[in-house]
């Protein structure tokens, strides 16, 4: 078989995440013979000799190569290397960690599935119909928000459940409905929106003319829906091993994901490595298994173009919808904006909503309302510039589609979180490793768009005109081809900003992004957890705004969608892009961008 | 005895494995219409794309108004172009959607550098007008306009670039037989007035026996035959 463009991009990526991983004792370029030291025995001096024994030790001082090649040899016996800070064997912290979050990926599969039945089934026994609002939301809702919110009310409030651990069956319930729910959502959402379509194609008429019974032509539907979701259903996947990071981290759970952001944390490098390569080869994996059970279903004479869905109807909105979430958050934001977020007052610590302080103060006597606008203009600043950022990228790999297919296939099988941890163990935590790692995975959908209107302006008849007139490439490359590109795929990229500042929001939770005492929200609500029992006003606040943030992503995308539907519905007027397409990928990537 | 306007010597087109122009020769001289005739797939618009150099030929020559074009590079080609201009099948497809009728046609000029702030418009204008068009259809969008209209400013657009010779393919296979005619007379007007050579495609016999000097027939590939209507 020859190598595609898109096999060796893949391939090539694949081999730059590892090495990225394999190498980061040696990228993060600061001296771990110091934390080494540290963590091994307090007392110590921190002496040149001792620290260079530490450093010989850890096999530091041989250069990058040689610590690739030891580590990528340890990695093929098995052995992933010693813990600098506890100095046992990585492999079993992996292993058990591993276990434990393959047990509540598990449990939130089943919570997946169970909500995506709830949601598809009135559509099946309608046989009409959408998922509608609810699953758009849950879809959109990210883990860490979600975790956050459960745990205030269920456990906290409520008393129901126990809030942390890993003892019992019990412990398991509220970390798995914060991951399992938007999975669900998303699911129950591409099935039940691409369900009605298929119903009404013609072998469905045909069908039920010839005799058969409802149950036989709505398996067959179901049948029919299915395969060509499946890659969509790898994404959920991979969704999953991203968002078990917050969860675990919020519910104290002994899993992989709390162990990588832990290792992270304490500069435990090895520690790090095998984590992140558990949860690399966990989605790899989970996306290989999705690909083999698509060729299951389809059989593998058909070409996956054969099966192809039929666009769904759009869920229209009403613009009042968005344009109302945008008022109450600007307003929210502008009122903050005016106020000093980082006032120290101690005499009113954790105050409760007055007219001094209109939705109270935090753990410091800090304003809530200012910290929430001031961290409202950076995130949204920030999510701006990573918007830019894709934009720029996906445009440009938009004319190279062989080679970006590759590329974009890693860079979707990456959740921002583990790339997050990744640049943070290389960089440290900071905005702009946040930023840059947000980035890094959120290109692809944009780059397929362009790529896809790329090859619809190249293919048409008035570009050969152009060529026919003399016009140079250039020429035909900034009047015609770009114009006809940038434009759709900026409002494409406008559309996911929400969900780009949600996954900066969900780094910033995590430690991952801004550092304290900067107002960035998901750090805010982060820091609010600690008094959430004394002040739950606090936490609520940012967990609002948050929500608002998701809804306005939601509801913004269906707007766009319902009135691209409108547009394209409009007789004479050939459209180019495809706007329904680009909204409802931004719905679907809010959910899997967190 | 003068070169021909065009002159085509074994021209070879490959997709692939497939030879869908196989050895194909013709002449065509200035203010003559040499149509080519035949079923559909049989190599006909290959031909014109591969006379156009739009896709480059396998084998074989194309000559010019003397010039020998296949052995030149895309650079150097450039600047001839113009001299020779397609007009494609689908009046909406050959037009940007994005652009008024105006700057459609102003466009050549612009992207050759022969545009002048002060008579551009007036030559826009005067080029609506030859083609059939009135001056306000010059702001609108392709989709607000008639097919046949459409066509029309395909038309004054390749005119714009002076050429010699109009390649085109199937130019009314996709109008109205009212709408036709009418297109059809403003291609034998332009030839009259300005001498054009026209290598026309078009599979429709009552058309062709209306406008040619001269019909190749093909079929996979190979000239079959070679006939005077008159």
């Amino acid at each position: 078989m020859r190598p595609t463009a898109a096999g060796v991009t893949r391939a090539l990526g694949l081999v730059a995440v590892l090495a990225v991983v394999g190498l980061l004792p040696w990228l993060s370029g600061r001296d771990p013979a110091l934390t080494v030291l540290r963590a091994r025995s307090a007392e110590q001096e921190p002496t040149e000799e001792a620290l260079h024994a530490v450093r010989r030790d850890l096999g530091l001082d041989a250069g990058p190569l040689s610590l690739l090649g030891d580590w990528a040899f340890g990695l093929l016996r098995g052995d992933l290397g010693t813990s600098w800070v506890s100095g046992t064997d990585v492999m079993p912290s992996v292993a058990s960690g591993l276990q434990v979050s393959l047990g509540l990926m598990a449990a939130a599969l089943g919570v997946a599935v169970l909500l995506a039945v709830a949601l598809v089934a009135p559509v099946v026994v309608r046989g009409r119909g959408s998922a509608g609002a609810f699953a758009a939301m849950a879809a959109a809702l990210p883990e860490f928000l979600l975790a956050t919110v459960g745990l205030l009310v269920c456990g906290v409030w409520l008393g129901w459940l126990p809030t942390s651990g890993w003892q019992g069956p019990e412990h398991l319930v509220l970390p798995a409905v914060a991951l399992g729910v938007p999975a669900g959502g998303l699911l129950g959402r591409l099935v039940a929106d691409a369900l009605p379509a298929v119903l009404e194609e013609r072998w469905v008429e045909l069908w039920r003319g010839a005799g058969a019974s409802r149950a036989r032509v709505t398996a067959a539907a179901l049948r029919r829906v299915l395969p060509p979701l499946v890659p969509q259903f790898g994404m959920v996947a991979v969704g999953l091993t991203g968002g078990a990071v917050a969860v675990e981290t919020v519910f104290a759970v002994p899993g992989i994901g709390r162990t990588a952001l832990g290792a992270a944390r304490s500069q435990d490098l090895p520690l790090l490595q095998g984590a992140v390569l558990a949860l690399l080869a966990l989605g790899l994996v989970t996306g290989a298994l999705a690909a083999l059970v698509r060729r299951r279903l389809l059989g593998p004479a058909l070409r996956d173009a054969g099966l192809a869905l039929p666009p769904p109807r759009p869920v229209r909105a009403h613009p009042a919808v968005p344009a109302a979430l945008a008022v109450v958050l600007l307003a929210a934001i502008g009122w903050g904006l005016l106020r000093d977020p980082y006032a120290v007052d101690t005499a009113v610590r954790l105050a409760p909503p007055s007219w001094a302080n209109p939705l109270g103060t935090d753990g410091l006597g800090r304003d809530v309302l200012a910290r929430l606008g001031h961290g409202a203009a950076s995130t949204v600043g920030t999510a701006t510039a990573v918007c830019l950022l894709s934009l720029a990228v996906g445009l440009a790999l938009g004319f190279l589609p062989g080679a970006a297919a590759g590329a974009a296939d890693i860079a979707n099988a990456l959740p921002p979180v583990i790339v997050g941890i990744l640049v943070a163990a290389v960089a440290g935590p900071g905005t702009g490793g946040a930023a840059l790692a947000v980035a890094l995975v959120s290109w692809p959908p944009l780059a397929a768009h362009a790529a896809a209107l790329v090859q619809e302006v190249r293919a048409s008849a008035f570009l050969t005109a152009q060529r026919a007139i003399g016009a140079s490439p250039l020429w035909i490359l900034t009047r015609h081809v770009l114009p006809s590109v940038a434009a759709p795929v900026a409002r494409h990229a406008l559309l996911r900003l929400p969900g780009i500042a949600l996954a900066l929001a969900s780094l910033g939770f995590l430690g991952l992004g801004a550092q304290p005492p900067a107002p960035e929200w998901g750090l805010l609500l982060d820091e609010s957890r600690a008094y959430v029992e004394r002040a739950p006003w606090a936490a609520l606040a940012p967990a609002v705004a948050l929500a608002l943030l998701a809804g306005l992503a939601v509801s913004g995308a269906a707007y766009a969608q319902g009135r691209g539907a409108r547009r394209a519905g409009r007789p004479p007027r050939r459209t180019v892009p495809a706007p329904r397409k680009e909204a409802a990928d931004a719905v679907r990537g809010t959910a899997v961008g967190v | 005895m003068t070169d021909p306007l065009l002159d085509v010597r074994g021209l070879v087109v490959r997709y692939g494995p497939v030879t869908a122009v196989d050895h194909v020769s013709f002449t065509l001289d200035a203010g003559e219409t040499l149509a080519l005739d035949g079923p559909s797939g049989c190599g006909k618009s290959s031909t014109a794309l591969a006379v156009l150099q739009l896709r480059r030929p396998h084998a074989g020559r194309v000559r010019f108004e003397g010039r020998e074009l296949t052995s030149l590079t895309d650079r150097e080609l450039r600047p001839l172009r113009p001299r020779m201009q397609p007009v494609f099948q689908d009046p909406y497809g050959s037009l940007s959607p994005r652009h008024r009728i105006r700057d459609a046609v102003a466009e050549p000029l612009k992207a050759q550098g022969r545009w002048n702030a002060d008579d551009g418009p007036a030559r826009v204008a005067e080029l609506l007008e030859k083609v059939g068009l009135d001056p306000s259809s010059g702001d609108r969008r392709p989709h607000e306009l008639s097919g046949g209209q459409c066509q029309r400013a395909g038309i004054a657009r390749a005119l714009a670039c002076e050429p010699r010779l109009l390649v085109l393919d199937e130019p009314v296979s996709a109008l109205d037989a009212s709408v036709r005619a009418g297109v059809l007379n403003l291609l034998a007007d332009l030839q009259d007035e300005l001498g054009l050579g026209y290598l026309f495609i078009c599979h429709d016999r009552a058309v062709v026996r209306h406008v040619a000097d001269r019909v190749i027939e093909m079929r996979e590939g190979r000239i079959t035959s070679e006939w005077r209507p008159r």
